[in-house]
């Protein structure tokens, strides 16, 4: 379990976070929604170590500090948006740095099957620059790369993001596999529909505050969109 | 005349492996840091002199003093790592000013302890000449590039295979992703120093056994390995190797046909031309940015 009490963080001398606290449940998946600017990404580059903070993140129960190699030894994931696949690497050598954190080098062999099993489209191209992928594989490659490292949270920031519709349902689909592995995750996206819709929690985030948190089986969508759009009125 | 012309290339062919080597070492630190090592020459220079100091005080052969100047040299490249990430404001231009004074301390604690003399080997195994069909070579030179052939390979398997190695392509690929696999930059660049001050340990013997070095010419090995690298566009081990070829032959081309005076000339000469009409290097057609 990932608890996060009274979380403030931002770059230099701006705050982007004012006091967030938030649950994370091991085994589930949390979707963070909100508009752009809402902190979504600096919660995520946050918890991943790529960003100090102040107040309290705990994983299990022990205190998450670090930097995001250390973080990444200890599990702590982040699929970050905009991929950042090795561009001038090969499709597996990207796969075998996500097994980089030395407690995922024994276990390469038969997570980089899994991860082929899971994206074959990978395994085809498994020699392939990872610069000449499409945004779908690229996507999948960043994901495969998370899993390579053997997550005990993974962050995933926007997925969606650029890609076709079609290429979106497969990747979310993925993503629903994963839950039912059981792979505690941490979603946020813009795409609001669809990221509900495999959503074991739900939070909205606005201007750096959490403002709702919902189980995702009583999120009305409606309401999410009114509290979602409501920042002009709000600012005004 | 043909024969005068294809000694000379096969002459550039066996010095331009060892320009791969000096050129391999510049780009490794630069592809992590995004530092050029303007002291690089006057490392492989040091490790020349190295050699020069064993052979002449133990009377062994020259290739012995490796280990002295893998010591010396990769603790130098180490200390200069050091001092170069403890900048911390406009970092590429002060690392350049850092390290160019580095390098002009090398050659003048060299130029102190050695004297300004051209020192070369006196071995006879080495200077021995051996002929390949009609082609001549002094044994030195057989053997450096033998040896530069066989780093080269032992660094490729270092890169492709080796976590370090990873980790060092990780960095130099994308270091914000690069830290999200569990990697230390910073740590990582001082793995690639050390890694290119080995280069330059084997590299500066092997120049030593096989051309004539003096104390003022350290630069000169840092601007072959710029001219290199720009024949080679960044990345792959295999275009260093064949523009460090290029650039060996074409100086050695020169010297044959024109006259030494006319030998560094002619490298820059080339490296304009390459750069005006191919920017992005001989090898590295792809522009791969973003």
């Amino acid at each position: 379990m990932l608890e996060i009490r009274h979380l403030r963080s931002g770059y230099g001398r701006v705050t982007v976070l004012w006091d967030v606290s938030l649950t994370f449940r091991e085994g589930t998946l949390t979707t963070i929604v909100g508009p752009n600017g809402a902190g979504k990404t600096t919660l995520l580059k946050t918890l991943a170590g790529l960003i100090p903070y102040e107040g309290d993140i705990r994983l299990g129960g022990e205190p998450l500090r670090g930097k995001a190699w250390d973080l990444a030894e200890r599990g702590i994931i982040l699929v970050p948006e905009g991929r950042m696949v090795f561009r001038d690497m090969s499709v597996e050598e990207n796969l075998s740095l996500g097994a980089y954190p030395r407690r995922c080098r024994a276990a390469f062999a038969s997570n980089l099957e899994r991860v082929y099993s899971l994206f074959p489209r990978l395994k085809e191209r498994h020699g392939q620059l990872a610069g000449s992928l499409s945004g779908g594989e690229a996507q999948m490659l960043a994901i495969g790369r998370g899993l390579m490292s053997m997550p005990r949270i993974l962050l995933i920031d926007e997925p969606s993001l650029g890609l076709a519709p079609v290429i979106v349902k497969e990747v979310f689909d993925i993503i629903r596999r994963l839950k039912e592995e059981a792979i505690t995750i941490v979603l946020v996206e813009q795409n609001t529909h669809i990221a509900v819709g495999v959503a074991d929690d739900v939070h909205l985030m606005r201007s750096g505050r959490v403002l709702l948190s919902e189980p995702a089986a009583n999120v009305d969508l409606d309401r999410l969109h009114d509290l979602y759009l409501a920042r002009e009125a709000q600012s005004a | 005349m043909i024969e005068l012309v294809l000694q000379a290339i096969f002459s550039g062919i066996l010095v331009g492996s060892v320009y791969a080597l000096v050129a391999l070492g510049l780009a490794i630190a630069f592809g992590t840091m995004r530092i050029i090592n303007l002291a690089h020459g006057e490392l492989v220079l040091l490790a020349a002199y190295t050699a020069y100091f064993v052979e002449t005080n133990t009377g062994l052969n020259p290739y012995a003093a490796i280990p002295l100047a893998l010591v010396l040299v990769g603790g130098l490249s180490a200390v200069l790592f050091l001092m170069i990430n403890r900048i911390r404001e406009h970092r590429e231009l002060n690392s350049l000013i850092l390290t160019f004074a580095v390098g002009i301390i090398i050659t003048n604690a060299i130029l102190l302890a050695f004297a300004s003399d051209v020192r070369t080997t006196t071995s006879p195994l080495l200077q021995d000449a051996v002929s390949i069909g009609p082609l001549f070579a002094m044994n030195g030179e057989v053997v450096a590039f033998a040896v530069s052939l066989l780093l080269m390979g032992g660094l490729w398997w270092w890169l492709k295979g080796s976590w370090y190695g990873q980790a060092v392509r990780a960095v130099s690929s994308n270091r914000d992703a690069a830290r999200l696999m569990g990697i230390n930059p910073v740590r990582t660049e001082y793995v690639a120093f050390i890694a290119a001050g080995v280069l330059a340990s084997v590299a500066g013997v092997a120049l030593y056994t096989m051309s004539v070095v003096q104390p003022s010419i350290g630069h000169a090995f840092t601007v072959k390995a710029f001219i290199v690298t720009v024949l080679a566009g960044v990345g792959s081990i295999p275009g260093v190797f064949l523009g460090a070829i290029l650039l060996g032959v074409t100086e050695a081309l020169t010297v044959t046909l024109a006259s030494s005076a006319l030998q560094e000339l002619a490298g820059m000469a080339l490296f304009l031309l390459v750069l005006f009409f191919l920017p992005t290097g001989l090898f590295g057609a792809r522009a791969r940015r973003g």
